[in-house]
């Protein structure tokens, strides 16, 4: 019963699109946009989350932007890649037998694993950056943890599947010189069409007719019938495939004996790659399309056709866009005070900077991005006083690291620090000003952190206290 | 080969139980049950919702297809997918805009109008090549009927 429902489904997905070939196609583009994220999301985490000792690269001062741009611009290009593979490899769904063993079950398992972790790593990845949290756990940690879970399944993957992935890595070794895909059986892919099980190349020549098995008997054989639009015959093996249509008008006269035979081996062919090469067709154009209609929140060239993207440059005070305003941040009064001022704690030197005594320090200008972890990223000029001039006025020794706290009440990022790195940078401010106009109050007034290459979170803003930590 | 996939697997395995125990140091217990239910909802939701809609709709697709030229299809299918990956991406935005903006500055733009007029669009091309492939179809074959395409 089982195993009927099993057959009759794999009959039913059966294409041209769901080989083995097609699979490692996908799979080659999925595995190398898992991988740029898995590699950009890292360095976004160690920047966020340094290990003792990590130091990390000031320039090119956009480096960061280019990664996380990068980062949530293959994850946006992973849902139609993802989908896709899913649809190529559907028909392993239905095996019969469904558990071939111990060994089989665990590769099911573990695929199980895979997907699930990719769906909910792309989905909730994709939404977070809408900055809506619609889920029962915490958004960082559990991405973070679940990237390991998903490379490692990505690495398991490739472990199980390196015969097929080796057996159909060329495509001159993936389809006949009719253009139609070449079924090995011995090396064990699952998406072998039913019936095709024996074929192999060149067509043996007495077996070359009826190579797809008989239409299923049942509601499933008359549905595939109906769609086929074959006659209903109950017992005949159609010896043409699906996706059968009458273009006679289309189908090359061969003059030679067997013409019949060779003449539907090449139509088939051909009938096969329009269907292959319309499914890739569909596929970059979808690809294609989400990036570009979404790119345009983090690369000046895609922002004329930002149709989707969850931000817009140049849209926002100060002519940035925002994360946390802030009344967000619970700072409304606290940031406006007359009284505000700037502690800068050294070992044995304190001092205390208002506003106006920032400025008469000097100020310098600097053309820094803001890179959001969310993706969304832009240039912009600002103007304040050097963190390495503040730091020489409390006597703070070389290669101090620094630890700055908000007027923020509450949140993961009130308190940041700051590795020498960064502190001793040329172009790294204390920012008053931004875009030529004074700091707008939800960008950080009456003074922020910029500072190049890393996160937004991490340029903190309404600063209170600077302090040499060691 | 032999040994390279065994290499492979045993590393694999062990980046999995690191992430496993990234998430049971890092979230709380209850948490993590959350994550479970959404962990097996996606199986549960791809497997047996999406999998059978899709392989429905592509027989749907097959049928129709064989009314129609081969680049037709093409364009047709391409269409599909396009706008369904687009409705996949744009839908969740709609939706989150709909549940509140913390500032202005985030999430812009009227998604629904947005994503009605590209999927507008994108049926408009689908129609026109529709009916360009079936007069361009139907007058070839008037004209020379054996003559291959």
């Amino acid at each position: 019963m089982v195993r009927r429902l099993l057959l009759d489904a794999r009959a039913a997905m059966a294409s041209p699109n769901r080989n083995a070939r097609s699979a490692v196609v996908l799979g080659r583009l999925l595995g190398l946009a898992f991988v740029i994220c898995f590699g950009t999301g890292l360095y976004s985490h160690f920047l966020q989350d340094p290990l003792p000792g990590m130091r990390f690269p000031t320039r090119p001062t956009q480096l960061y932007q280019f990664t996380q741009g990068l980062h949530i611009t293959a994850g946006i290009a992973i849902i139609p890649l993802l989908v896709a593979k899913l649809n190529t490899v559907m028909p392993a769904l239905a095996q019969v037998p469904p558990v071939r063993g111990v060994l089989h079950l665990l590769e099911r398992v573990s695929i199980a694993v895979f997907v699930s972790a990719a769906l909910v790593q792309v989905a909730t990845g994709l939404v977070n950056t809408y900055q809506w949290y619609p889920w029962p756990f915490p958004f960082r940690q559990v991405h973070y943890a679940l990237a390991y879970v998903l490379i490692g399944s990505l690495v398991l993957h490739i472990a199980t599947k390196l015969p097929i992935i080796t057996r159909y890595w060329r495509k001159r070794d993936s389809y006949d010189e009719h253009g139609r895909f070449v079924a090995d059986p011995s090396v064990g892919s699952e998406l072998l069409p039913p019936g095709l099980e024996e074929r192999t190349a060149p067509a043996p020549p007495a077996a070359a007719g009826p190579v797809v098995a008989s239409y299923p008997r049942g509601i499933t054989g008359r549905v595939l019938r109906w769609v086929d639009g074959a006659p209903a015959a109950a017992t005949d093996p159609l010896p043409e495939t699906r996706h059968e249509r009458p273009i006679a008008a289309s189908e090359p006269r061969e003059p030679s004996p067997d013409a019949s035979l060779g003449g539907a081996e090449a139509t088939r062919g051909r009938r096969e790659r329009v269907a292959r090469r319309g499914f890739f067709a569909g596929v970059a154009a979808a690809t294609v399309g989400v990036v570009v209609l979404t790119a345009g929140q983090s690369n000046r060239l895609a922002e004329p056709f930002n149709v989707f993207g969850a931000r817009q440059r140049h849209r926002g005070p100060n002519d940035l866009p925002v994360n946390r305003t802030a009344r967000a941040a619970g700072v409304l009064a606290t940031a406006t005070a007359a009284d505000w001022t700037l502690t800068v704690v050294g070992h044995d030197v304190s001092r205390t900077f208002a506003r106006a005594e920032l400025v008469a320090l000097g100020t310098t200008e600097v053309d820094l991005p803001i890179s959001c972890v969310e993706g969304w990223s832009q240039m912009a000029s600002w103007r304040g006083v050097r963190m390495r001039d503040l730091l020489a006025a409390v006597q703070a020794p070389p290669g101090s690291h620094v630890r700055v706290t908000s007027l923020e009440r509450h949140g993961g990022y009130r308190i940041m620090d700051m590795g020498p790195e960064y502190a001793e940078d040329p172009t790294t401010l204390v920012a008053l000003e931004l875009n030529g106009e004074k700091l707008d109050l939800d960008h950080g007034f009456p003074a922020r952190i910029i500072a190049p290459g890393r996160p937004g979170v991490l340029q903190t803003k309404w600063i209170e206290k600077i302090e040499v930590i060691r | 080969m032999r040994a390279t996939r065994i290499v492979l697997a045993v590393l694999g395995v062990l980046v999995i139980a690191f992430g496993a125990y990234v998430m049971v140091t890092t979230v709380r217990p209850n948490r993590i049950w959350g994550l479970a239910t959404w962990l097996v909802g996606a199986v549960i939701l791809h497997d047996a919702i999406l999998s059978p809609f899709v392989v429905a709709v592509g027989l749907l697709l097959r049928r129709t297809g064989r009314a129609l030229r081969a680049w037709a299809l093409v364009v047709v299918q391409a269409v599909v997918v396009l706008g369904t990956v687009l409705a996949l991406v744009v839908l969740p935005e709609i939706a989150a805009k709909a549940h509140g903006q913390k500032n202005p500055t985030v999430l812009p733009f009227d998604y629904g109008v947005r994503l009605l007029v590209v999927e507008g669009v994108l049926v408009l091309v689908a129609i026109v090549v529709l009916l360009l492939g079936a007069r361009r179809f139907g007058a070839r074959r008037r004209r020379a009927p054996y003559t291959t395409g």
